[in-house]
């Protein structure tokens, strides 16, 4: 076929497992939501101005490819909103060829964006209860206990991402440190906007699988033998 | 941290350093003495333990008022300090110290709920933390946090909605009574949000003032946005190329009117707009220019404008509305504070204290440094050297030794 456009490969591209999540980064964002996002900003095909069909929320690079690849999202993106922000240029580059080339079906309207908590929070790029789901993968688990408000999951982050997630959209946790998997745990639980879905439930979930096998750092910790722990929580009315 | 001042019905507090001068004003305002205290005398209790695994000391603060504020019948008064104190007095029916409480992190403002039942305090690490008025030693509960600093906290007038804003430009509005549950997001300023405002006859309209030099009204429960209005476009052209950045640091209502004074650091000016609540729209209508630096401003009832500037003589300056135009009253006949001179000798050492000190709002601009042109320079460099070498592939410990050299070339 035509599948001439090589992917592109990451070792060429800078990495960075985390970032300062204090720090003022040079990101370009929107102000606001009704001010979409710029074709700079998104390395898509078309800007997203109204993001409203099923929508990934924060994801992680090689996952997002798998996820566009195995489900039938219509409308996908995925906004690196996270304090630990991976440089995603060989994502964007990965979505851009193949939405060129070969694959052109699977990553129709997909685009990545890199954001901060601090300043953008979920809530620049996306109008509230407009996200169906939302991925919270590896995140950097900032052991010591003078970093805890650094971490992506907490109780008062918690409220942001109600904020912009529907009624019953899911929240996806996986994780390979059985601390930082408590506290995710104990955090959504005690919230009054969340409750813990079993995973029984969701035996159905074709992504759910996907979350250790397909991520990056999913693969890295089955392939030294370590454990990586899953959790699922749903957005629910105030109790 | 900069001398302040602020009225109640009774009462007008100014404060610099670490002391405070509460002068009646009222109607009893001649059988009533003034009150002053000072921070430093306060007891000092005992930190709570705060050492991380790291073994960090958080660092003592001097004793200096960082914001104070009456609550809306003037009954109680509530300050912060720099040691992470804060101090509730009643005022009624006299000045009374009834408890001081420790803060987790330095605070940067306070508003008390219109019912009286609580005092908010946002703080620099962006938590709000609520404190009781009447079990005055009870310590403070986390309501909610922003992942940036918070630089104001307000409320509505039905205590409904608690509004916060913060150092990445955002206002949330958050319910009250369940803070987690989020109701909007006031979004559009291009940096720090210093100032926010309910507009006491208009409970559903909210000004907010910010580093980008604009003052925004917003229909808050929504977000929605209503008019920006850019300070700038108001200064004479020949200050308008100056480095110096419109930061609004105070916005103040007066009633009668619907008026509208806009402090701006750094300019030493201040704006006055009247709001037209039929059309909402603002009408600029005068500009006060001053001689030093504006420290605060204040509206009073009925219908005049305190401003203080940096100045140890003339700290003080007081105005009134006349045929349309505010304007400097030389000899206030009624304002004892500005004609006694044992006033006077005192003030004068009071705003001693605060002149010459740095704006906190400086440091609070966004500092961005990019190296995403050096990192995409070398790998252009990168391509270049690979083309050279024509169709030749890479040996894999080249590859490898390229990836580490741009690495290594754009650590930040």
């Amino acid at each position: 076929t035509m599948a001439a456009a090589a992917l592109p490969q990451k070792r060429y591209y800078r990495q960075r497992a985390h970032s300062n999540p204090m720090a003022d980064h040079t990101l370009d964002y929107p102000l606001r939501p009704e001010d979409g996002w710029s074709l700079e900003t998104v390395a898509s095909l078309r800007p997203c101005f109204q993001v409203n069909l099923d929508n990934l929320g924060l994801g992680e690079g090689e996952f997002l490819i798998t996820v566009l690849e195995v489900s039938p999202i219509k409308f996908s993106s995925s906004p690196r909103l996270q304090l630990d922000v991976l440089f995603s240029e060989a994502v964007m580059l990965t979505i851009q060829t193949t939405t060129h080339e070969s694959r052109k079906g699977h990553y129709f309207n997909t685009a990545c964006l890199i954001g901060q908590a601090k300043t953008c929070g979920p809530l620049k790029e996306f109008t509230p209860t407009q996200l169906s789901k939302m991925f919270f993968l590896f995140p950097d688990p900032h052991f010591k206990k003078t970093k805890h408000k650094w971490r992506i999951i907490s109780s008062m982050l918690l409220a942001e991402y109600a904020y912009v997630l529907r009624l019953g959209g899911l929240v996806y946790t996986i994780t390979d440190v059985d601390e930082v998997h408590d506290w995710m745990v104990k955090h959504f639980t005690e919230h009054p906007l969340f409750e813990r879905v079993s995973l029984e439930e969701l035996k159905s979930d074709i992504i759910l699988d996907r979350l250790g096998t397909c991520t990056e750092e999913g693969k890295k910790v089955l392939r030294n033998g370590g454990k990586n722990f899953t959790a699922v929580f749903r957005r629910v009315e105030d109790r | 941290s900069m001398a302040a001042l602020r009225f109640s019905r009774d009462w007008l507090v100014i404060s610099s350093g670490s002391k405070f001068l509460a002068h009646s004003c009222g109607d009893k305002s001649d059988n009533q003495k003034p009150f002053v205290y000072d921070c430093s005398t306060a007891v000092k209790e005992p930190a709570p333990e705060e050492k991380g695994n790291d073994g960090h000391v958080n660092s003592k603060g001097s004793d200096r008022i960082l914001a104070f504020t009456f609550s809306p019948s003037g009954k109680y008064f509530a300050l912060i300090d720099d040691s992470k104190r804060l101090v509730l007095f009643r005022t009624e029916p006299s000045w009374e110290c009834l408890s001081v409480r420790c803060l987790v992190r330095r605070c940067t403002s306070l508003a008390i709920t219109h019912a009286e039942g609580q005092i908010l305090a946002a703080d620099k690490s962006g938590d709000v933390y609520s404190f009781s008025i009447l079990e005055a030693e009870k310590a403070g509960e986390l309501r909610l946090g922003h992942l940036s600093m918070l630089l104001d906290v307000a409320l509505s007038p039905d205590d409904k909605y608690v509004l916060t804003a913060d150092r990445d430009e955002k206002i949330r509005v958050s319910s009250l009574r369940s803070p987690y549950d989020i109701e909007s997001f006031c979004l559009g300023h291009r940096e720090f949000v210093s100032t926010i405002l309910v507009l006491p006859n208009h409970p559903n309209l909210l000004l907010s003032g910010s580093g980008d030099g604009t003052l925004r009204l917003w229909e808050y429960k929504s977000g929605r946005e209503v008019l920006c209005c850019e300070l700038t476009a108001f200064l004479e052209p020949e200050s308008a190329g100056s480095e110096k950045k419109c930061t609004v640091t105070r916005i103040t209502h007066c009633t009668q009117g619907d008026y509208i004074a806009v402090l701006c650091s750094s300019l030493p000016v201040v704006h006055i707009l009247q709001l037209d609540s039929q059309s909402l729209q603002l009408t600029h209508k005068q500009k006060i220019l001053l001689e030093h630096r504006g420290w605060d401003i204040s509206y009073a009832e009925p219908s005049s404008l305190w401003v203080l500037q940096e100045d140890k003589k003339e700290a003080a300056l007081l105005y009134r509305l006349s045929g349309g135009q505010w304007q400097c009253i030389a000899r206030p006949n009624g304002e004892k504070i500005l004609r006694t001179s044992v006033h006077k000798r005192f003030l004068c050492s009071l705003f001693a204290e605060s002149v010459g000190l740095e704006s906190p709002y400086d440091s609070l601009y966004k500092v961005t440094f990019d190296n995403m042109g050096d990192y995409l320079r070398n790998k252009e460099v990168r391509l270049q050297q690979r083309k050279r070498k024509g169709e030749q592939p890479l040996a894999s410990r080249e590859t490898k030794k390229h990836c580490k050299n741009s690495q290594s070339s754009v650590q930040c």
